[in-house]
């Protein structure tokens, strides 16, 4: 069976060309011969998988799908909790965690009709790694598995990228599904802050933690939102408000869309390779040649951005994780350890001054987006470094282009532009309005379908 | 504003009166990051103009 996207097992399924049985097994039986390369998962939850995909084969026999992802194999970043089915954060403290109730967006996911394939690698609590000290290795790029991941959703962005699901959850609290997506080559949506509930997720930072799904495709992310978003009183930061239909916009193309590039992010700020930025000259060429407005703008230093996130990010789960940190220090992995107990450098003026400049910097984002559609920067640097070379603190070292959305909880996707001189996937970030998905969702889709990029897949999986 | 570069006494102090009991391994290990975070707080401390005052995420006449 080829590799589909879920948009078109979705057609497939409801045509009844597609048995969500075969499906599943196929998947499974991909990710026994696959997965030892490049330890995606941690957990495979093959009777539940085969209990889902025999549920929705029924739905199918009897005409009562339930929509579009019903019968679709899908996987969970190990942090999402499920109810009965080990969580561990990919960590020593949890390695034996069994929570009793799902992640609000999983039980949605699993309401959809999705088939539910396992628990997938993540870097530590959603930050530490790369780390080879945990009771896991991490995952793997499957273009090159000498090479990084990124994380934190590195197991779905492996996973994905190899074809084992068509598609998964990720978290991202400073580019967390942004990075593994431009890594693995796939797509990957963060999400507007509060549109996608957190409840269930173990939290790495509270006000800088987004939910949102990855895929192989925008359209397939678009998908996975739409079963995924919707208000939740339980979480606090969740939003009370009539969620958008994501594939509303597809199809209609780029043409009048406003966009503006923060070249300096990418450009001077910290510079990214020749690849990446020929690969965003070329979205951009495609842009205005089907008649969308672009213009560079100029917002504050990507350092200032990375800083105010940084400072909050590790002081935020320093809150969270002080108790085990000073009790059982050495459980943790190095890398995860190490940064976050640099929260006990914080002083609390530092943290109001932090606080006080992200005001400015969303201030100064939504005067710079109200005659814009979207906003243009780098993903990541370049192609993926071999995993061994990555350094311990290369987090710190340059600014992030990822973490300016996280900061304003503004919507941003990651999407492939081609490949670099290694033959690793290169990538393109397109920002949105808060709300505006469905304009992202677009102009990701428009470039997507345009170009070749999403007919090849990594060679492992020939 | 100028922020001095962190050593491993004033790091190792930090930590424990913070309740960390690290040998000086451990806290030799934090050290290189602890300098890259001293510049991104040094950042974080830079002068902020007016609307930046958190007092107005409070609208005392609203009561919220």
């Amino acid at each position: 069976m080829s590799i589909l996207t879920i948009a078109e097992a979705a057609s497939q399924i409801a045509a009844r060309k597609l048995s969500p049985v075969e499906l599943a097994e196929a998947q499974l039986e991909r990710i026994r011969r696959l997965d030892p390369a490049i330890d995606s998962f941690l957990l495979v939850t093959e009777e539940r998988a085969l209990a889902d995909a025999r549920a929705a084969e029924a739905r199918q026999m009897a005409g009562t799908l339930r929509g579009k992802l019903d019968g679709i194999p899908i996987a969970h970043k190990d942090i999402y909790g499920t109810a009965g089915i080990r969580t561990t954060a990919h960590s020593k403290l949890l390695e034996h965690n069994v929570p009793t109730r799902d992640a609000h967006t999983v039980k949605k996911w699993a309401d959809a009709g999705t088939v539910m394939l396992g628990k997938l690698a993540t870097h530590e609590f959603a930050f530490g790694g790369p780390s080879f000290d945990l009771p896991w290795p991490p995952a793997r790029n499957p273009w090159n598995r000498e090479h990084f991941t990124a994380g934190s959703s590195s197991g779905t962005g492996a996973a994905i990228a190899a074809g084992l699901i068509l598609g998964g959850t990720g978290s991202d609290t400073g580019g967390s599904i942004r990075g593994p997506a431009a890594l693995c080559g796939i797509a990957g949506i963060k999400p507007t802050y509060g549109l996608s509930s957190r409840t269930g997720i173990l939290p790495l930072a509270f006000t800088l933690d987004h939910a949102g799904p990855m895929a192989w495709t925008a359209e397939d992310c678009a998908l996975l939102l739409q079963g995924m978003a919707g208000h939740d009183p339980e979480d606090p930061a969740s939003v009370d408000r009539p969620v958008a239909d994501f594939t509303a916009e597809l199809g209609k193309g780029v043409k009048g869309l406003r966009i503006g590039v923060v070249r300096h992010f990418y450009e001077t700020d910290h510079r990214a390779s020749d690849a990446t930025r020929a690969g965003i000259e070329g979205a951009l060429d495609f842009f205005r040649r089907e008649g969308a407005e672009v213009r560079d703008i100029t917002l504050s230093p990507a350092a200032d951005y990375h800083a105010v996130g940084y400072l909050l990010m590790v002081t935020e789960a320093y809150t969270l994780h002080a108790p085990w940190l000073r009790e059982r220090f050495t459980d943790y992995g190095e890398l995860f350890r190490d940064r976050v107990a640099l929260a006990a450098t914080v002083s609390g003026p530092d943290i109001v001054q932090a606080m006080r400049r992200r005001r400015v910097l969303c201030l100064e984002m939504t005067a710079a987006m109200e005659n814009l559609d979207i906003l243009v920067s780098a993903s990541q640097a370049g192609e993926a470094p071999r995993i061994a070379d990555v350094p311990k603190w290369a987090n710190m070292e340059k600014p992030s282009f990822t973490m300016p959305f996280n900061v304003t909880g503004f919507p941003a996707i990651s999407i492939c532009t081609g490949y670099g001189e290694g033959g690793l996937p290169v990538a393109v970030q397109l920002a949105g309005k808060p709300f505006g998905e469905p304009t992202l969702f677009r102009a990701a889709h428009a470039y997507e379908a345009a170009m070749p990029w999403r007919k090849r897949r990594p060679s492992m999986c020939d | 504003m100028s922020t001095p570069e962190i050593d491993k006494d004033e790091l190792g102090r930090i930590l424990e009166r913070s309740g960390h009991q690290l040998t000086p391994a451990q806290i030799e290990a934090i050290l290189p990051g602890a300098a890259i975070f001293r510049r991104m707080v040094e950042r974080v401390n830079a002068p902020l103009p007016r609307e930046a005052e958190p007092a107005l995420i409070f609208d005392v006449e609203q009561g919220r």
